[in-house]
């Protein structure tokens, strides 16, 4: 029970936040609760993102001009506050992910000499 | 930043909104809606948190973390108040100090014009292979005259008709010419006063961009010998001596007995044109006449031989300078070449020079007038009827309002070339100033380089002060990195922890430069109230010592500023830098251990810090040596220059200027208003006795004539110190005879009567010289009786019978105390303008108003001038030397103070980390003495590389001070054994405190520690 429950909850890289929302924001502008659900739905909920750390992320992100927030309604015609991903956020998923890739790669073939 | 703050109003929206959205997700999912918002609230996570981080991202990062190590660096320094407070005040000593001598260059030598626009004004200065053929010259020391460089003579005085051509050219947007007016006798505002004048042309104000405070400025219209004579008034005279009252505009005054009406006051900024030299009242030029002697003034307003005119333009936005050059070169050198000379003008120019002010030598330096040839100048003021013989006035004037000092030098004597040429040249050529081979051209300086005034007297002192006191900036920033070396050892754990828990080394550097910085700020902000005490007293000590106060307005403005800033900073990282690296080097693991193995901590990581921390001692006792052995220098300069044997008495001795000739008396009045005022002083309750001569001795003025000696080449002159006297001067000024006799009564009536040019004199002029004179002309022959400078009667004048030894007296120094004693004739005193030089049987202070009674006595509307006494007069000759002797002093005891506190620090710092190792020591029976010596040998052996270091370099630079010393070779071994003595006692004193530390340290309490 518990070591499920502890490897559903896996605490995200420092950094990596603001990876997944980029990559999110690749589909198409979301809100601030659509981007957490995306994340929590995509990862098959193992990546349990505490949503509020979002907010800073988003911030941070908007201030690298990565991303762009505009307003508009939801769904059900609420007020919503959109973000979207700038050309210049587009070329800096690419670095990130090769970046992750290579990290991901080095870390495996560490973990696994064998293979 | 506009975004940021709009992102974060939004905030709270947005968290309340995503909050809603997941509850009504829990909602539809079938939660109660109370569960449904606790779970959406607990899934969102600290609320607070999330804003704070939010706020965080928007924040500009380096300002949150210098004010994260200013408060952390302010804890620090207060958890160390020692280490803060020897820190702050070392510094504040070294800032201050350098703040308040570069606030005195920065008075002196860097102030801008207080005029408007300043930076378009320019200078004229002639210059030429060949002194041109002039009858006059002055110069009011706003600039530098060479005239008696043999090879390219150089000045910036003009003629009155050239500055009117310069002006009528247009070739810059204005003109202003000047001179010094001479001694002024103000009559009609109170008692009779000297005062200061300056003669400026109509537009001069206009030019420099001035306002009047009060009334008007003068006009152009105002400057013609027809218009009605005005006067504008210096705003500090009006406010000291018309009260700043109103209607002080159109009231008249008397100048020299000349009515003149007050038409205005200049605005407040505005009290001379020239840095250091500031005057009460600016005349029209054409005022000239009437306030100076008509054979003084020579009709000079219209003569081309006649250069008294300094003069500025005002260059015009559109004509480049070097065309304007052009032009003006090309109208000197046409008026140089072609203009047309008189031919009783023509001769050898010889110059004198004046200084702005009238002391008792400038009144008659003011004009010196260039004789014919062959064999010297002519007599200024009254020319001798007897010819050949003549005088020169050399004198520059007492000391510091002085400008061109070095240029009064020069000009001593009409070179013998000079002589030599004027007749052959008469006879060949046209008489023309120059000749196209001279090259005369003008060249067009910045104003604000080219009136120098009395900065040139005050450069080097200055320039050596400012290096003395760079150099003690450098042993305080030493000393405070070596107090921060060793905090930053004792710190080592605690920036082994900060390193070992994640801190950046760059975040360590910068919050220990932040330390740094914040001792250099404190320290600057104290500096700046060190360097405000400082800079007043020493103006207070030059005022103290000038005739006149010394007008230079020291004081803070941004420049001073900007520079204490800059230093602070400078010294701040300059002393924070080495051990802030040091201490981010730390290996972390050793020292986490270091507080466990203390044996470890002695050897290791101990020889390098400590090379550092002795190597920075070395350092500050080299310095220390360099000032104290450049202070010794000049503190032994002034000594010597005070035991001079003068040759006379100069205690008890009041000496007052005075002329009569300024109240209207005439001729023989003169004379008789002298004896009378001679007689009237001696019969004086507490005088001794009294007489006058026409400057005093040790004033800095001094005159010369040139006459011919029997038996040397017909066309060689030989030239000897001379000075007028009365009777009684040797007796009153206690200059003994050697041989001969004094003058009497028949020799004054001989010497009025070959200088009142009616008749040709008949008998010789007597003389009586000084041994000098006999060593140098005379030789082993018995020198009274002897003749010399008889003439023949030729175009410059009829026959003269010349001089006649009567006496013979010692050796006295005669304008100041450097200059070599020089052969001398003193002649029966004929001139109109005298000092008197009163002998008192006890404090001569006391007897001044006495004097002053009696002068008024005779003539109360006659001004005193100077009055003062012999050994205050040799002290404002010496000036200069005792305010550099002073500073220097101080400044070489300051470095030696902080010199020996490093020492110290490093000694006490050292005992304290060997506690254990002394301990151990002890314990194995080393005696108190063993310990003693330990300590104190390594201090010593510091102190002593140090000095050695510190010879090497004084031997080095000292000779640059050698233009500065007086009888004291600039490697003086008494001064640098003195000097190296005194710093090994006071570092043996600094090391003993220590040292008596460490034999009191107990053996137990040492090997329990830790």
């Amino acid at each position: 029970m518990s070591t499920k429950e502890e490897r559903e909850r896996i605490e995200l890289l420092q950094g990596t936040l603001d990876l997944l929302i980029l990559r999110t924001l690749l589909l198409g502008p979301a809100h601030g609760h659509a981007i957490a659900k995306t994340i929590e739905f995509n990862s098959e909920e193992v990546l349990q993102v505490e949503q509020g750390s979002l907010y800073p992320a988003l911030h941070r992100l908007i201030k690298r001009g990565w991303i762009s927030v505009e307003k508009g309604t939801s769904e059900n015609n609420r007020r919503a506050k959109f973000y979207r991903l700038t050309s210049k956020g587009r070329r800096q998923l690419k670095i990130e992910t090769s970046k992750w890739d290579k990290l991901v790669g080095a870390i495996a073939r560490i973990l696994r000499p064998a293979e | 930043m506009r975004r940021s703050k709009r992102m974060l109003d939004e905030l709270d929206a947005d968290i309340r909104e995503h909050i809603e959205r997941e509850t009504q997700d829990n909602l539809e999912r079938g939660m109660t809606p109370e569960e449904a918002r606790y779970a959406a609230v607990r899934k969102f996570g600290n609320i607070a948190r999330v804003k704070e981080d939010t706020r965080d991202v928007w924040r500009v990062a380096w300002v949150e973390d210098l004010w994260q190590d200013i408060r952390y660096g302010l804890r620090m320094l207060r958890n160390s108040p020692g280490f803060a407070a020897v820190a702050v005040l070392t510094l504040a000593l070294g800032i201050g100090a350098n703040t308040a001598i570069f606030s005195l260059i920065n008075a002196v030598m860097l102030r801008s014009l207080p005029v408007e626009k300043p930076s378009e004004m320019v200078l004229l200065r002639w210059s030429a292979h060949r002194e041109p053929r002039i009858t006059g010259y002055m110069s009011s020391g706003d600039c530098i005259n060479n005239l008696r460089v043999a090879a390219n003579p150089t000045g910036c005085s003009f003629s009155e008709p050239m500055f009117r051509e310069i002006r009528n050219s247009n070739q810059f947007s204005g003109v202003a010419a000047f001179a010094n007016s001479g001694p002024l006798s103000l009559t009609g505002n109170g008692p009779a006063s000297m005062i200061s004048g300056q003669l400026v042309s109509g537009d001069f104000f206009h030019t420099l961009g001035l306002k009047a405070a009060a009334g008007r400025v003068l006009d152009l219209s105002d400057d013609s010998p027809s218009a009605a004579p005005v006067a504008v008034l210096n705003y500090g005279y009006w406010q000291s001596s018309f009260g700043g009252a109103r209607d002080a505009v159109g009231r008249t005054i008397e100048l020299n007995g000349a009515a003149f009406t007050i038409v205005g006051v200049i605005e407040q900024r505005f009290t001379g044109i020239t840095p250091g030299s500031d005057y009460d009242v600016w005349l029209p030029l054409a005022a000239g006449p009437r306030i100076n002697n008509p054979r003084m003034w020579d009709n000079r307003e219209d003569k081309v031989t006649w250069w008294w005119l300094t003069i500025l333009g005002r260059l015009k936005p559109e004509t480049p300078v070097l065309q304007a050059q052009a032009a003006i070169s090309g109208m000197f050198r046409n008026q140089m070449l072609h203009g047309s000379i008189p031919l009783f003008e023509a001769g050898g120019g010889i110059p004198g020079l004046p200084g702005p002010r009238g002391g008792a030598g400038r009144a008659l330096g003011q004009v010196v007038v260039g004789g014919p040839a062959p064999a010297g100048a002519r007599v200024a003021p009254p020319p001798p009827s007897g010819g050949p013989q003549g005088t020169v006035v050399v004198g520059g004037p007492a000391p510091p309002a002085t400008a061109g000092q070095g240029t009064a030098r020069i000009q001593a004597v009409p070179a013998p070339t000079a002589q030599g040429q004027a007749p052959s040249d008469a006879a060949s050529e046209p008489r023309t100033l120059s000749k196209p081979d001279d090259e005369p051209t003008v060249t067009l300086a910045g104003a604000q380089t080219g009136l120098t005034g009395s900065r040139g007297r005050f450069a080097s002192p200055l320039y050596v002060l400012m290096i003395a006191v760079g150099i003690i900036l450098l042993i305080a920033c030493s000393n405070v990195a070596g107090l921060m070396l060793a905090r930053a050892a004792a710190r080592q754990k605690e920036m082994a922890l900060r390193l070992a828990l994640g801190a950046g080394r760059m975040r360590i550097l910068r919050q220990l430069l932040t330390e740094s910085l914040l001792l250099a700020a404190t320290g600057g902000a104290l500096g700046v109230v060190f360097a405000s005490w400082g800079s007043n007293a020493i103006v207070s000590f030059v005022s103290n010592n000038q005739p006149r106060p010394l007008t230079f307005a020291t004081g803070l403005d941004f420049r001073v500023l900007g520079f204490t800033v800059a230093i602070s900073l400078f010294t701040g990282i300059l002393f924070g830098l080495a051990p802030a690296f040091r201490s981010v080097r730390v290996d972390v693991t050793p020292a986490l251990k270091e507080g466990f193995s203390a044996s470890a901590k002695i050897f290791r990581g101990g020889v390098k810090r400590f090379s550092i921390g002795n190597a920075l001692v070395v350092a500050q006792v080299a310095l220390a040596i360099v000032v104290l052995v450049g202070a010794g220098l000049l503190v032994r300069t002034l000594q010597n220059l005070r035991s001079i044997d003068v040759g006379f008495d100069s205690h008890n001795l009041v000496i007052f200027g005075i002329n009569p000739s300024l109240a209207g008396y005439k001729d023989a009045q003169i004379d008789s208003f002298y004896r009378d005022l001679q007689g009237r002083l001696t019969e004086t309750p507490g005088v001794k006795s009294a007489s006058y001569s026409m400057v005093p001795l040790l004033s800095g003025a001094m005159m010369a004539t040139m006459f011919h000696w029997p038996g040397t080449p017909q066309d060689r002159g030989s030239e000897s110190d001379t000075l007028e006297v009365g009777p009684n001067f040797f007796s009153t000024m206690q200059i003994p005879f050697v041989a001969g006799r004094n003058f009497t009564i028949s020799d004054y009536e001989i010497a009025a009567q070959a200088t009142s040019g009616t008749t040709p004199p008949a008998v010789p002029t007597p003389v009586i010289v000084d041994q000098a004179f006999v060593a140098k002309f005379v030789g082993k022959e018995n020198p009274v009786g002897k003749r010399f400078g008889q003439s023949e009667a030729s175009q410059d004048g009829p026959a003269s019978p010349g001089y006649e030894i009567i006496g013979v007296v010692r050796d006295t120094k005669y304008s100041d105390l450097r200059r070599e004693i020089s052969p001398m004739m003193y002649t029966p005193q004929t001139i109109q303008g005298a000092t008197f030089e009163v002998r008192t049987a006890g404090d001569p202070q006391a007897l001044v108003p006495v004097i002053r009674k009696t002068v008024a006595q005779i003539s109360p509307n006659l001004p005193l001038r100077d009055v003062t006494t012999e050994s205050q007069q040799i002290d404002r000759l010496l000036f200069q030397e005792r305010l550099v002797a002073r500073l220097s002093g101080f400044f070489g005891l300051l470095a030696l103070a902080l010199a020996c506190i490093g020492l110290y620090g490093l000694l006490a710092y050292e005992v304290a980390r060997r506690t254990r190792e002394i301990g151990i020591r002890s314990a194995l029976g080393a005696q108190r003495g063993d310990v003693l010596r330990l300590v104190v040998k390594q201090g010593l052996s510091l102190a002593v590389v140090g000095a050695v270091a510190g010879i090497g370099v004084a031997l080095g630079v000292t000779h640059y001070l050698k233009s500065m010393l007086y009888d004291v070779s600039a490697y003086d071994p008494f001064t640098i054994v003195a000097v190296s003595v005194l710093l090994v006692l006071v570092a043996l004193a600094a090391c003993l405190i220590p040292a008596q530390r460490a034999t009191n340290v107990d053996p137990m309490v040492a090997l329990r520690y830790e």
